[in-house]
């Protein structure tokens, strides 16, 4: 009988859930996109990947949730940070890739991977939602389109009017006021699409510039996202086929690569529940070879 | 979103008894009027031990900003200094003292001297500083402390002498450059110790009387031995499980930094240091399951101590080190020499955290994680603490490449809560557990 693995990706603006065979390949998958950490948009989003294969939640050999609202999936066997999940769904998607970059509604990252999935270092955007998904869709409500309009407005742009990437806030009061003055819509799109990708070069600067380079999240599929940036690195740009259930997917071979088992458990000679009262604990020599003991020395 | 529900922290009980010392120190400050005592009003660097010499009160601006941000009775202050004047991404410490200098002067002008009638609870207490009759300024490695003693002045009606003590950054790219070596660390501090003699005549200006020297010199000598048994108890963390954390250092800077030096300072260090022999004869660990050691790089969030404590031991995070408790307050306690103090109390001005060029903070910091023996570092990104931050990515990155040590970075501040996230610290921390995790699986 098939094991089958479920990933679920509880974001800000989405629900993803895949259903990955044991064999890792993608059986299912879906994506909803409700309010912000949505229950009932989990809720549709795992039954829409359940149903596609025909089996139940008790049918599932394992389950990893990521995200946000990751601590929000009950019956999980464990969760992993978006980063992880980024990292290992990439590593299987685009095997050799090194450099993920990942948009999506309310953060962005770029994490440096080894060539089997591991993150080797990562950043984040602070808490300026500047360079994130919402900035777009900032961008989208000023100049009055619909999102999915935005690249091919961008695409048309060819002024740099030299947006800040600082603050979506500030960007909006400043898009504002380049209409006001006239700037043509195209232009405007260009430009914070540009100062986008700037603001993304930040993040990779912190990692350090590696190739090959993979976009995921859900600002993946804005082609015009993806050209300033490429642009930006001197680097292409490889978008999986479905970008934004990256992390799901990661999730789902994280599910089946552990068993819904921690990743490194600890040594059994480490694991004795500690007394409640640590103070009266008598049993903490630390485990042979688990740690060097450093020589106490003076200074 | 707080995980933390049992708190798996067991943080050392001496620092207990250190609270009353503190609370102790600080009415003795409110209370300086009430006794006729001249009060001084100081920022950076460690000279209050020439001001308990000279028979002073003291007050340290940091110090009180951190005391009422761990009170959480930061914001009025906060609000005063903004009304007055000072944007939200000032230092918080100067952005908090000097709003506590606002709210002094309103206290005075309404004639009671203790706060003013109408004036929420919180605020009375942030006015409770009486008012200096001369401020000392002594920083180091920081762009905003000379500035902030500037306008502190403004405030009193500049009629408030100031002395100013220049600490030289140290660079540490001349030849034969080092931590505690070379002609440039030679020559700074010759150049400070002859401030501090200015300084001591300063002192003898403003209070009328004579420097008691050999008080200075009893002073340091309870100083020296107070930082010997607190370093030599910070070493003894380098076992593992440790015995004590970060944590408990944070919670005993006050002591080393700026209480009175007596026998009562070298005591409570020799009870920590007793306590945490103890904890390891008989096997008691500072958390109830250590399964992964990190440094801390940043100043303390200090409206977050309990809470960070008790996050990171949810996570089974012991924090062992860190640059500001570790790299700091007279740690280089065989520079001190009591019979003849000044150029030793000169040097550890000099060796302020922010006060080395990148290369020697980078030496330092890998030291202690490798003295630690950590498997990550945590960088508080401090929102308005730059001069602390600006080598952060530096050294997360020598970490990462010399010893496969990987890092990760929260945003937060000193003294303002608005700066901090907690779900971006607690992201940040789990990714940086799993690959942590990951590659012990794979080792």
């Amino acid at each position: 009988m098939t094991a089958y693995y479920l990933g679920v990706d509880l974001g800000s603006t989405t629900a993803k859930s895949v259903v990955v065979d044991e064999t890792g390949d993608i059986v299912a998958s879906q994506v909803v996109q409700m309010g912000a950490v949505s229950r009932a948009g989990l809720a549709k989003s795992m039954a829409g990947a359940l149903e596609t294969v025909g089996i139940g939640e008790d049918d599932l050999a394992g389950t990893v949730a990521t995200g946000y609202g990751r601590r929000l999936v009950s019956g999980v066997g464990r969760t992993f940070t978006e980063i992880t999940c980024h990292a290992r769904g990439v590593a299987a998607m685009v095997p050799g890739a090194r450099l993920v970059i990942d948009i999506g509604g309310q953060d962005s990252k770029a994490i440096l991977i080894e060539p089997d999935g591991i993150v080797e270092n990562f950043a984040m955007n602070d808490r300026c939602a500047s360079g994130t998904g919402r900035f777009f869709e900032v961008l989208a409500r000023a100049v009055e389109c619909d999102i999915g309009e935005l690249a091919g407005l961008a695409l048309s742009g060819d002024r740099d009017l030299e947006v800040s990437s600082m603050c979506a806030t500030f960007a909006e009061t400043e898009i504002i006021s380049l209409l006001a003055r006239g700037e043509r819509r195209e232009d405007i799109a260009a430009s914070v699409h540009r100062a986008v990708a700037a603001r993304t070069l930040g993040l990779v600067a912190q990692v350090g510039k590696h190739g090959p380079v993979v976009m995921t999240g859900g600002v993946a599929r804005n082609a015009a996202a993806v050209k300033f940036l490429e642009q930006t690195l001197g680097l292409p740009v490889t978008i999986p086929a479905t970008p934004q259930i990256t992390g799901a997917y990661g999730a789902a071979l994280l599910a089946r690569d552990t068993g819904d088992r921690p990743v490194a458990e600890e040594p059994e000679e480490r694991r004795a529940e500690s007394p409640p009262d640590c103070t009266s604990c008598t049993a903490y020599a630390p485990a042979p070879g688990a740690r060097r003991l450093i020589p106490l020395e003076p200074r | 979103m707080d995980t933390a529900t049992v708190d798996k922290s067991n943080r050392l009980s001496a620092t207990k008894l250190g609270g009353k010392m503190v609370s102790d120190y600080w009415d003795n400050v409110f209370t300086a009027r009430e006794r006729g005592e001249k009060v001084v009003w100081y920022n950076g660097s460690a000279v209050n031990p020439f001001f308990q010499a000279a028979g002073l009160v003291w007050c340290h601006g940091e110090a009180f900003s951190a005391r009422l941000a761990a009170q959480r009775l930061e914001q009025p202050a906060q609000l005063a200094a903004q009304e007055y004047g000072y944007v939200g991404e000032l230092c918080s410490y100067a952005r908090t003292h000097l709003g506590c200098a606002v709210l002094t002067q309103n206290a005075a002008a309404h004639g009671n001297g203790s706060g003013v009638v109408g004036l929420p609870e919180q605020a009375e207490l942030a006015s409770k500083l009486p008012a200096p009759d001369f401020f000392v300024n002594a920083y180091a490695g920081c762009s905003t402390g000379q500035q902030w003693d500037d306008i502190s002045y403004r405030v009193f009606g500049k009629e408030v002498p100031i002395f100013n003590v220049s600490l030289p950054f140290l660079w540490g790219n001349k030849p034969d450059a080092g931590y505690l070596v070379g002609e440039e660390w030679e020559q700074a501090s010759d150049y400070v110790s002859g401030q501090l003699h200015e300084l001591v005549a300063f002192l003898e200006q403003m209070t009328g009387r004579p420097f008691d020297w050999d008080a200075l010199r009893q002073n340091m000598a309870y100083l020296k031995q107070a930082s010997q048994h607190r370093r030599e108890a910070m070493a003894l963390c380098a076992q593992a499980p440790t015995p004590a954390t970060f944590w408990d250092w944070v919670a005993s800077i006050a002591h080393i930094n700026f209480l009175p030096a007596s026998q009562e300072l070298v005591d409570y260090f020799a009870t920590i240091k007793a306590e945490i022999e103890q904890r390891l004869t008989e096997g008691t660990p500072a958390l109830r399951n250590e399964r992964y050691r990190v440094y801390f790089d940043g100043i303390m969030n200090w409206n977050k101590l309990g809470f960070l404590a008790r996050k990171f031991a949810d996570h089974d995070v012991a924090v062992v080190a860190g640059r500001y408790t570790h790299q700091a307050f007279w740690q280089e306690p065989h520079l001190i020499d009591p019979e003849n103090p000044i150029r030793g109390m000169a040097q550890h001005y000099l060796l302020c955290p922010t006060n080395h060029g990148a290369g020697t903070i980078r030496q330092l910091i890998l030291g202690d994680c490798e003295q630690y023996n950590v498997d990550g570092l945590v960088f508080h990104s401090t929102r308005t603490c730059r001069a602390f931050t600006n080598p952060q990515n530096m050294v997360a990155q020598a970490a990462q490449d010399k010893l496969g040590i990987p890092s990760m970075f929260f945003e937060g501040d000193v003294a303002d809560a608005s700066f901090y996230k907690d779900e971006i610290l607690e992201s940040r921390l789990e990714a940086m557990l799993e690959g942590i995790d990951v590659r012990r699986a794979r080792s």
